[in-house]
Parts: C-alpha cells; structure tokens; sequence
C-alpha cells in the first residue's frame, strides 16, 4: 500500500525537478512582483510543485485569466469552493485511488502507523510555510483541546484512543495508533475533510494558550464572541472559509467577508501545483459566487449567469437548459449521479406499532415491496429511460459493484410479490381488495418525504399504483426535513422516501457504515443506529439477526488490516444488505446537468456527481479549468 | 235586557254607533295595484328586483351557480378520473376539438397523437397525426369512480373514442389530465371559501354582537384587538399560523385547519360592521320593549337584532369569499398551504411554479384562469348584492 501512490497514475506524476526549472508566472500576478509585492513564481512553489500531466481526451493544457460565476443557494455554500478546490493532505484520483497531494509522500505500516512527509517549502497563502508546528497544532492544540472541540472526532480515536503523534524533522510527522485506523486516510481525502494542519501563526493568536488574557478578551470584544473558543472557531473555519484572513491551501481563497450576497474567491498565489509545461496553477484567476434563491438558479443558468454550475439544478430542466444552449453561450453536459439511488424507500424497523413492526422487519414483505415496483416505468416517466433500474447498492464505477448486487429484487414481478405476501400470512383481504393485516386493520403503508424533492412525490404517485395491484395501499405524506427526521428516531413514521446510498462508488478502504446501523441518520433502523452511535448507553440493539450480522461485519472491517480482507467484508456486506432490502432502491446512475460556460475547457464530459467521494467536480481538477479566450 | 233601540236612562251614557263595514288604513289614499306591488313588497323580493338590475352581478351569480352545481357532480363532469395518468402522455400540450376533417363535419373529435423524444434536448414532442380521427363520445362509460365516495358509476359527460385520448387542456408531467384536475381542485378552492367564510361570519356576529350590545369595556377591548389584527399583515400572519399546523396532519385535517386559519383572521370586518350597526339599533324601542319583557342578551341580539341586517352582512360575506380563496391558493402556491395528493388550484399552480413550465409547459399555468373568474364573479356579486341589500335607497 505504502508504495501504490508511486506507481500511480499518469496525472499525479511526480516530477524531480529542480527549484529553477523555469516555472510560468501568472499573468494577473506579473504586476504584483514587478512591483515588490509579490515574491517571484520561483520562491513562491515548493521544492517540488505537484506537477499535473493534463492530457487524454478533451483535455490541454490552458491559459491563464478570466472570471468563473457560480449560483449558490445561500451564502453557508461558500463550502463549495473548498469541495471543488480539492486540496487535500491526500487526495483521491479519476480512479478513486489516493494519492498525495499537499503531502511530498506518506507510508502506511500495519495499517496503523502514518508517516507523512512534507513538501518541501510549501507555503500558506499569506506566504508563510507550512511547518510541522502547523500539523502538531491541529491536532493537540484544536481536535484534543477540549474547549474548541466538545467531542473529539471518531476518525482520530481507535478503541476509543488518540494516536500517539510525533514530530521526526522538519518534513515529518508521524501518527501511530494502537491498532489499525482504516478511515484516516479516507477521511483526510474527503470532502468534509478531517483537519490536520492549520495555521498555527495566525490562529496562535486567537488561543488562550499563546495569547495574554488582556490581548485576548480584546480581540473577542473586538470581534463581538463572547468567549476565546467562539473566535477560534470562528476565525479557524476551514471548510466554510468566511474568515478572508485565514490562511489557506486551497486553489483560491475567499476574499469577502459575510454577510454578502457575493462572494469573489482570488487566486493563491502560492497554490502548489503546476502543469506540465511548469505553468502555476490554477489557470482561472477568479471565482465570483453569486448567493440567489435556489428556485431562480436553474432560470439564473439558462440565461448564462453562470460559467460553472451544476448545484440547484436537477434533470428535469435539463430540457430548458438545452434550449436555452441555443441563445446563451452555455454548454450542458450530462453527467451521472453518484448516488446508491436517486430515490429509495426505507421501512423504519423501529417503527412504534408492534403489529406493522412485525411485517416491516419481514424479509419476505420488503422483497415483495420491491418486486412490486415497476422500475421500467418510473425509469421512463421521469428519466426518458436513462437511468438504470437497480436496488439500493453500489454503481457499475465502483471496484465492489456485482450485477447480483444492483438486480436483487429489483425485477418487476406482482406474481411473486404477490405469492410472498400471501406466504406471510396477508392474504386477507377487504372489499377494495385490500391486504388485511394480522389484527384486521387495513395495510396502509404511510410513505413520508421531506417534500423538497418534487421527484420523490412523482414517483411516489406511480409507486402507489403499483403496490395497489398487490393490494396494498399506499399514502403519501409530505412534511419537513427536520421534522421527518426527529419522527423518525421516534419512530412515529412507517417508511421514509429519501436518496439512497450517499456513496454509490466505494472502494474497499472507504468505510462502509452506511450498510451498517452505525448512525441515528439512518432512516431504516434509527435506534440501533442510535445503539450503536452512544455505544450502548440510548437507543436499542439490533434485534433483527441480519442487521446484528452487517454490525459485526462492520466492526471486522475496522480490524481488517489489508484491502484484500477490507474487500471480502464489504462484498458480504453488500450481499447481505441487498439480499435483505433493507432500503428499497428505485433507480440509479441519473443523469445530471452540468451547465458551463461555452468557452470553458477541461470539464469532461462525462463524469460522477456525487459529493462524496468524488467531491462533485474536485477529482476532475477544478484548477486545470481554463477559459478560452478565443473559443465561442 | 236592554234593548238598543231604546234610549238609556239620564245621566247614562248614550249608546253609539259602530260600523260594520271592514276598516281599510288606507282610505282616502288608495294605491294601483302598481303601487301596491311595490311598497307592500317583502325585503327580500325588493332586493332581488334591484339586485336584477345589476346585469354584472346577475351574469356573476349565474357562473357561480354553474360552478358550484359542478363542483357537485365534479366526478361525472371529468373526462378522466383524478389519479388517471398515462405514461405515454406525459407533458402533451393541449388537444384541439375539430368538427370538420377533410371538409366534412363529423362532430366533435380530436385527431391522435404519437409522440417521439428527442433525445437531444430530452423533450417530449407531440405531433397530430391527421389520419387518426377520434370523435368524442358524450354520457360514456369512461373511467369508474365512486360518486361521492357512495355510489358506484363510470359514466362521464365526455370521453376519448375507445382506445383514444383527449387533454383539451393538456397534461402534467405524470399524465394527468389537466381538465380533471382542474374540475376536482374547484372541489376543494371553492369550498375552502365557504368554511372559512362560515367560521368567520360565526365569530364575526358574535364577538361584533356582544361588543356592540354591551358596549362599554368589552367594546372597548374587542375594538383594540381588532385593531391589532387589522394592522398585522395578512400573508405573513397566514405563514406563520400555517407553519405551526402539525405536519402530521392527514391533507383533510389541513384542509379544515387552513379553512379556520382563513376564518380565523378575517371576521375584524365584519365584527365591525355587526358592531356599529347594533349600536344604533339597540336604541330602538322595540329593545327596549324586549328587554322589559325580560329577554336575555344573547335573545335580544339573535332575534330581534341580527335579522336586522341580515342582508347587508349577507353581502360582505360574499365579499370576503375571494379573499379566502386567493388565501388558500396563495398559501398552497407557497408550499404551506394544501399538499399533494390533494388537488386544489393553489396545489396546481405550486406544481407550474418553475421555470421549464413557463419555457416549455405554459399551458400548467391554466389554473390560473377559473381562479381569476371566480374572483372577479364574487366581488361583482357581492357588489351586486351590497347595492340591493338597502332597497329603499
């Protein structure tokens, strides 16, 4: 494993080149260091920029300019630019494989010891240097310091434990736990990535630790906190950068303070990768987010307000939007959902009423709810038949995909769907033809949805057709996403429309704690989820002998020291959960509009979108984006 | 025995003359019958003769009339049933009736339809196909239904041609039929009016009654609280109360919670006008004369008050009515309103409320019309009925 990244691929191929390899200035920072303010390309880089090899189909290396307009739905959104940006200690590759990134390199032992290597002379935007001061200061001084962080994150402590960390030299800096910590890696690649390095003399300012108590009750009076742990927060929020003062590594950094209804992100200039041809990257100079009603943003891109721009609008104005390709300079491209699938039904095993917990928890009922919908229909009224019908599991792209996985009780067969409910003892049935339960009443199935989603009521509308004909009603419920979700852990709702998996593309070392009751998000077994969360102390374990079952595969993965072993368990994870329906999947692989400007180059056209783990355009390298000037 | 012919003794009283003729009041100023159709006329009939001089207001009343008698029969009414959906008409625009093909007449028919996807754009595209003539067919056997969920019956005043279709109005993007939705949302954007205007006459009558008869403190705080109600505005005062209706209601309950939520904040007007109106009235003589005869409050006011101005509240009744419908579909077009599954005109436009129905689907934005019409229907009627609730003006 420690060695994968270096035979890794063409596009993350490190170059040794010399400091002096005559790297290209950017033209909007010529000015800059002509007059002093800037210090020249070459002592801004790294020893060793990470150099980018931007070649295959559709792709050149670009020029330098221009201003890239994205919609946002309100100004929280600002994250985006740091999913997009994708800078990462590590980061995933096109192929899901991680590479390093700000790191020079890291080595893995057992599973359990990470020894990362700096890149020489990487410095922070404001141009000071990254330093392993900066590493030993996010992690002691933020992640275990108990007033900045209430609760330490899980992805830091194995068997309940913080890794033992040690500064080697200058350029390393080691973590070493117990036993095996599989989700490190992955949670530093992620889009909500954990934080490992901050800058330490800028942030030193705002901890009570390195501050005098009088400096310090001035600054939280100056920025009206109300305690030191409130403006460090504040001031140190990476993933949402609002402090334009904050140093970053990021290809752009935010330059307007909130509130703001738009936010203009500038170049880094001392960002740490080049192209091929030595050109500092990112190559677009500017990012302005215009914060707009999320209704009005697919109208917004349609009329070419914006150059990039794939949040707030969804397939169903993908006709409007090819339309509107005829009298805007914009493209649209399709790209595909990263999603288990689009939208799924979750049966709440914990549901209150005894009787329907008894047939909910039924295999036999959730395999003939699933045989029942027709797919093929609901794939051709609201996808024109470009989607894929499939349970709720894992896409053809991911490493782990298995045609038995996606086909499992997902065919339309009423017949079937009929002999198993019938098998379970509901074959009664009243005047209307519909099912009876066991005590008499009848089987109304009450389906909630957060009711944003108009698809979610549309193919609600046709699945309640479909489960007519097996004689079960169903009734439609629209409510509020928050309040959806507290019903549910209090199990006051039958079954749940939301998306399905959040990760449709896995590999074996990603963690596989959605098929799992791991969470009190999970809308399928809220309480165990809950069980399992507080470690024993609220909720109730699973008493469902499957669902025990995927909790202990789930704890063998984390012991797992290999990926070969990683792999098996996900496979019988993967089997089990489809095998067991445990969320009812409708379709997958959904088309995605991706709208940009005409003269936009290097977005591929064709790519996943999903948040994690692709980090919607961040695996493509949003930095080696260009405009072209002379293109139409 | 006395005997009248005979004169009394001295010192009585003479005996005297009556007339056994009948009494007529009007001696001497005798009316025509023109006349008499006239002044000895009934309040009511009086109302209707002025109210039929206003030609707008009676055109109003008679739409109406027709849209509640279809809201009644909503079920016989619609060509196809409320949860009818043809997946292979999705988005179609709307069909045209023809009478003629080739030159000859063959009675009303829509010609058929195929459909092709464009696979570039991803766009339904629906073309006429000429050959294919459908006529309707007229009190059919069409989609069956349950008539007020009672009785059993599938007969339709229009259907397609067997095998057929007909959307003369279009359809949405599951294939319902726009025209059905549309007929069953009156059921629910018209009636919602009548509760609320219900609720809101009840409390409007009471609290204005009490307010006017007592007089004193009690109109005093009513008068304030009134005022306060007035001054908040009505779209946010509706969000917020709609906000805190339970999500976990089934869509009826939130039909009738909104109907109260509307009735709720609109009986100020008419608790003012009740209340002036008794002020003066509860001077009269004929108060007071029930009142010795020991009549309570609460009589006085609901017998010999009330009936009164019977008319004149008739008609600001029927002016509120629109304002509760635009309520209910504003509320319903914001999402806080009435929620699918139900239909109401408010629920329809909520779903034509984005951009691709306004490029690409306009005919989703329908609704719109028998909304306005009902609008305006209502006010010219309660105009009409406003200037015949004082006749003898």
């Amino acid at each position: 494993m420690n060695l994968r990244f270096l035979t890794g691929l063409l596009v993350f191929l490190l170059c040794a080149v010399p400091a002096a390899a005559g790297y290209i200035e950017p033209d909007s920072l010529k000015d800059k260091v002509t007059k002093g303010e800037l210090p020249p390309i070459d002592a801004r880089l790294p020893q060793h920029p990470l150099r980018l090899n931007i070649t295959g189909e559709g792709k050149a290396p670009g020029q330098y300019g221009g201003t890239a307009r994205i919609l946002i739905g309100g100004q929280r959104n600002i994250s985006l630019m740091t999913v997009y940006g994708y800078s990462r200690l590590v980061r995933y590759d096109e192929k899901l494989e991680l590479q390093p990134d700000l790191l020079e390199s890291y080595d893995v032992k057992e599973g359990r010891i990470f020894t990362f290597h700096l890149r020489a002379g990487l410095r922070w935007s404001d141009g000071e240097p990254v330093t392993t001061e900066d590493f030993r200061y996010a992690l002691e001084d933020v992640q275990f310091n108990e007033d900045l962080s209430k609760v330490v994150s899980p992805y830091l402590l194995v068997n309940g434990k913080p890794p033992v960390f040690e500064i080697i030299d200058d350029q390393t800096v080691r973590y070493t736990w117990e036993a095996p910590n599989p989700d490190f890696l992955p949670q530093i690649a992620a889009p909500q990535a954990l934080s490992l390095v901050m800058p330490a003399h800028y942030l030193k300012q705002f901890h009570k630790k390195y501050q005098t108590e009088e400096k310090l009750d001035e600054l939280v009076k100056a920025n009206s906190e109300k305690k030191w742990t409130g403006l460090h927060i504040n001031k140190a929020r990476q993933y949402r950068p609002e402090n334009p003062d904050l140093p970053t590594l990021d290809p752009w950094h935010n330059v307007t303070k909130p509130p703001s209804e738009q936010f203009v992100f500038e170049r880094n200039p001392y960002f740490h990768r080049v192209d091929q041809n030595g050109r500092q990257l990112p190559y677009i100079d500017r990012f302005v987010l215009n914060v707009s009603s999320s209704s009005l943003i697919p109208a917004k891109t349609g009329a070419g307000e914006a150059d990039l721009q794939a949040q707030n609008i969804g397939f169903a104005d993908y006709t409007f939007l090819k339309e509107a390709e005829g009298s805007h300079p914009i493209k649209v491209k399709l790209w595909e959902s990263g999603r288990g699938s689009r939208v799924a039904l979750f049966p709440n095993l914990n549901f209150e009423d005894p009787v329907w917990r008894k047939v909910l928890q039924d295999v036999r009922f959730r395999r003939a709810l699933s045989l029942a919908i027709d797919r093929n229909e609901i794939n051709q009224a609201k996808f024109f038949g470009l989607s894929t019908p499939s349970a709720d599991t894992v896409l053809p792209a991911s490493p782990l995909y298995r045609e038995e996985y996606a086909k499992a009780y997902a065919d339309f067969d009423p017949t079937k769907a009929n002999a198993l409910l019938d098998e379970m003892g509901l074959d009664k049935r009243d005047n209307d033809g519909v099912r009876l339960l066991p005590d008499g009443r009848r089987a109304e199935i009450i389906v909630e949805t957060a009711g944003e989603d108009p698809v979610e009521t549309d193919v609600l509308q046709l699945i309640t057709d479909h489960w007519g004909a097996v004689g079960l009603k169903l009734v439609i419920r629209t409510s509020q996403t928050d309040v959806l979700r507290s019903r549910v852990i209090g199990g006051t709702t039958m079954m749940t429309m939301s998306s399905g998996l959040d990760n449709g593309t896995p590999t074996a070392d990603m963690n596989p704690r959605a098929l799992a009751p791991t969470s009190h998000e999970q809308l399928q077994w809220p309480q165990w989820g809950i069980f399992v969360e507080s470690a024993g102390e609220k909720g109730t374990q699973a008493d469902l002998k499957e669902a025990k079952e995927l909790d202990d595969l789930y704890g063998q993965w984390h012991k797992a020291t290999d990926s070969q072993a990683r792999t098996d368990i996900w496979h019988r994870m993967l089997s089990l959960y489809t095998s067991q329906v445990f969320s009812i999947g409708i379709v997958n692989a959904t088309k995605q509009p991706v709208v940009i400007s005409s003269k936009l180059r290097n977005v591929p056209d064709k790519g996943l979108y999903s948040f994690d783990p692709t980090c919607y355009f961040g695996v493509y390298g949003m930095d080696t984006f260009w405009f072209d000037k002379e293109g139409s | 025995m006395n005997d009248v012919t005979l004169l009394p003794p001295p010192g009585q009283p003479l005996s005297h003359y009556v007339s056994t003729a009948p009494f007529d009041p009007a001696y001497g100023e005798a009316m025509s019958d023109q006349q008499k159709r006239v002044f000895l006329a009934s309040q009511w009939k009086l109302m209707w003769w002025k109210f039929k001089r206003h030609r707008l207001a009676l055109l109003s009343a008679i739409i109406l009339a027709f849209l509640y008698t279809m809201i009644i029969i909503a079920e016989f009414l619609a060509p196809y049933n409320l949860g009818t959906r043809k997946v292979d008409s999705i988005y179609a625009p709307p069909q045209k009736v023809r009478l003629f093909h080739d030159g000859n007449f063959v009675g009303p028919f829509v010609y058929g339809r195929t459909v092709q996807l464009n696979m570039d754009t991803l766009k339904r595209e629906y073309k006429d196909n000429p050959k294919d003539v459908q006529k309707l067919r007229f009190f059919c056997h069409g989609d069956a239904y349950k008539f007020w969920g009672l009785v059993d019956s599938n007969l339709h005043l229009v259907c397609p041609a067997e095998h057929g279709q007909v959307f003369l109005l279009g359809t949405d993007q599951l294939g319902h039929d726009l025209l059905s939705r549309i007929i069953y949302g009156a059921r629910i954007s018209m009636t919602i009016g009548l509760f609320g205007v219900a609720v809101s006459f009840i409390l409007g009558i009471v609290i204005g009654g009490i307010a006017g008869y007592r007089g004193g403190v009690v109109d005093l705080v009513t008068q304030r609280l009134i005022e306060v109600l007035q001054s908040l505005p009505s779209i946010p005062l509706w969000l917020s109360l709609a906000a805190i209706m339970p999500v976990t209601w089934s869509p009826l309950l939130v039909y009738f919670g909104i109907t109260f939520i509307l009735g709720l904040l609109d009986w100020t007007g008419l608790a003012r006008a009740v209340r002036s109106k008794l002020l003066a009235l509860r001077e009269e003589d004929y108060v007071l004369a029930a009142q010795l005869m020991g009549a309570n409050g609460t009589r006085i006011i609901a017998r010999h008050l009330v009936p009164g101005f019977m008319s004149h509240l008739i008609a600001s009744a029927t002016l509120s009515i629109p304002g509760m419908i635009l309520g209910e579909t504003a509320l319903s077009f914001l999402g806080l309103g009435l929620r699918p599954p139900i239909v109401s005109w408010g629920v329809l436009l909520n779903e034509a409320a984005n951009v691709n129905v306004v490029a690409l689907y306009p005919w989703l934005m329908l609704p719109v019309v028998p909304v306005i019409v009902v609008i305006l229907a209502f006010n010219f009627l309660g105009d009409g009925l406003r200037d015949a609730a004082d006749p003898y003006r």
